[in-house]
């Protein structure tokens, strides 16, 4: 186990590396990029401004824990594009021109592989930044916190990073069977928007809905609730549940999936 | 020897949908389509001893890429056995994986910006390759394949045959005992054809590592391969040596003829099928059996001042099969 994990720790290091120079080559692309992301942090932060102009909370949560909120999507994202994120994006491309066969040989577990050979360095860098700059912002203007709620909002960074990864898994699982994944991973997208928004303000069926079925609406609200002592003891250890079992699902969905990959002739 | 690669009954069909031309077949394929099946191998069986170089000839669509991305645990078969080195490939168990390569002539594997060297650097810690082994392989790769020029060179401004060469460094820098390749001199002008297929036979030659090669090019099979496997709508109609091939399938041979002096080519249809004629030239095909008869016949007959005997193309032979 430790053996292995120390494996893929090396692998990451190299396919880090291998990356960043690919990166590199296109610099301009890089501070294009940056800038864009910065722009679409302020738009949402102007409009929880203009929002909160009106209320004092909305579901309970104030002007800072919303910053700290916006600010964790950022870290979240940021996180996904450094581990899993554009490989999936290329996913249908692979599949489509026959090019997936390489993850099929190589003897890396192939779900792994795909999101290290497209590790995305600057793609989010802006907005892993700016995440950290207003984590860090709505972390000093909070009132109350301890010493307690580091390691917690560490803990369920990764928890979320995993139920994004089941997620996708699951959801990029479909590209084996219908070819064309651009599509899908507009929808990944758009509820990977809906998490910039607090879970509380869904209610009834909805809250079903992006608690279990699309977990999405936890993803940064439960980090950024551990970090400003909003979350409760069930909900805590009802996410880490979520996020194994969508770990699970996700491996399980995939395995089962590549068998049906049927690859271009030529 | 013992077996490297055993193939039993092997099948595989792939489903795919008909759809008609045109934006109205479009739309209509979206509510209704016609699955179709297409029987891609229909059971064939080889085995391939240890240190082999196989061809493995047929026309686009005969099956030979299905079978080898089956072996390399690719696709997973409808049907039948295989095991390569003892592993079920579509296990894709790691321990399987690290023995073998598989490049495609078609398929780039090379980081396409990065110069070649980092994806040899990258593949050493895929293949878990230790140092030492690492760079005695490389360096003894880099002098057998002549890229010493080439490493640094990002990869999209290599040509073509630079290119394979480096995809099949690429692929033999973790010592893989078992190597598939798949038209790996597709695309490649006859010289770096040649050079290609004069690596490949040199590294099997050193290494004794199992090669199996896919090609529609004659030439690399004959050059390379003692053995072939003939493969034709997904099953197999020959398997055998290259030079049984040729007496079993290639029952006639070629005579060209030079005239001495201007000759009207009339009543040449006697001696064999006409292929071409000219006042001075002429090539006939004639039927094996009947060819010691027939050369004594034109030399009797006509004003010949050259005559010599040849096989058919190897090319021709095959033609005749798969027609």
């Amino acid at each position: 186990m430790i053996r292995v994990l120390k494996r893929y720790m090396r692998l990451y290091k190299a396919f880090f590396y291998q990356c960043l120079k690919e990166d590199m080559i296109y610099r301009s692309n890089f501070l294009t990029l940056v800038i864009m992301d910065i722009g679409f942090v302020c738009v949402s932060i102007i409009l929880f401004k203009v929002i909160y102009g009106h209320v004092n909370t909305i579901a309970g949560w104030t002007f800072n824990q919303s910053v700290i909120l916006i600010g964790t999507v950022g870290i979240v994202r940021e996180m996904a594009y450094l581990t899993f994120r554009r490989g999936f994006l290329e996913l249908g491309n692979h599949i489509r021109t026959g090019t997936f066969d390489m993850f099929m040989v190589r003897p890396i577990a192939s779900g792994i592989h795909l999101g290290m050979r497209h590790l995305s360095i600057s793609e989010s860098f802006g907005e892993g930044m700016m995440g950290v700059a207003l984590v860090i912002y709505g972390f000093i203007h909070l009132d109350t916190w301890s010493w307690i709620i580091f390691p917690l909002y560490i803990l369920f960074l990764l928890n979320s990073l995993m139920i994004y990864y089941g997620f996708s898994l699951i959801i990029n699982s479909i590209v084996f069977w219908v070819v064309k994944s651009q599509e899908l991973n507009t929808v990944v997208y758009f509820f990977m928007e809906t998490s910039r928004y607090p879970g509380d303000i869904y209610r009834g069926i909805g809250k079903v809905i992006f608690t279990f079925i699309i977990p999405i609406g936890i993803i940064a609200t439960v980090p950024a609730s551990a970090l400003t002592g909003r979350l409760g003891f069930n909900f805590a250890v009802l996410s880490l549940f979520i996020g194994i079992s969508f770990l699970c699902a996700g491996l399980f969905v995939w395995k089962m999936s590549i068998e049906h990959y049927s690859s271009a002739s030529g | 020897m013992p077996n490297s690669i055993h193939v039993k009954e092997l099948r595989k069909s792939f489903d795919y949908f008909r759809k008609e031309p045109g934006l109205a077949g479009s739309l209509k394929s979206l509510f209704w389509r016609e699955k179709l099946y297409n029987e891609a191998l229909k059971g064939i069986s080889f085995d391939i001893a240890e240190g082999e170089l196989v061809g493995f000839l047929g026309p686009n669509g005969a099956g030979k890429t299905t079978t080898l991305k089956i072996l390399s645990g690719i696709l997973y078969p409808t049907g039948g056995e295989a095991s390569v080195l003892g592993h079920v490939p579509w296990k894709r168990e790691p321990a399987y994986q690290k023995q073998f390569s598989i490049v495609m002539g078609q398929k780039n594997q090379l980081w396409w910006d990065l110069p070649a060297q980092e994806s040899f650097t990258l593949n050493r810690e895929i293949y878990e390759v230790d140092e030492a082994a690492y760079r005695h392989n490389l360096s003894e790769l880099t002098e057998l394949f002549d890229i010493k020029d080439l490493l640094d060179v990002p990869v999209r401004k290599l040509s073509m045959g630079q290119r394979m060469k480096c995809e099949l460094v690429a692929a033999l820098l973790h010592s893989p005992k078992v190597l598939f390749l798949d038209e790996p001199s597709i695309g490649l002008d006859i010289i770096s054809q040649d050079k290609i297929i004069n690596y490949i036979e040199e590294y099997n030659r050193l290494k004794k590592t199992t090669v199996l090669l896919t090609s529609h090019y004659m030439r690399d099979v004959e050059r390379l391969c003692k053995r072939v496997i003939v493969i034709n709508h997904g099953a197999i109609i020959y398997d055998g040596s290259v030079k049984d091939l040729m007496t079993t399938y290639a029952d006639h041979k070629i005579i060209r003829l030079r005239f001495s002096s201007e000759f009207a080519g009339n009543g040449l249809g006697k001696y064999g099928e006409v292929i071409e004629s000219d006042k001075l030239h002429a090539v006939l095909r004639t039927e094996r059996r009947t060819i010691a008869m027939a050369t004594s016949r034109i030399l009797n007959d006509l004003p010949v001042d050259d005559l010599s005997v040849e096989d058919v193309e190897i090319e021709d032979v095959i033609k005749k099969i798969f027609a």
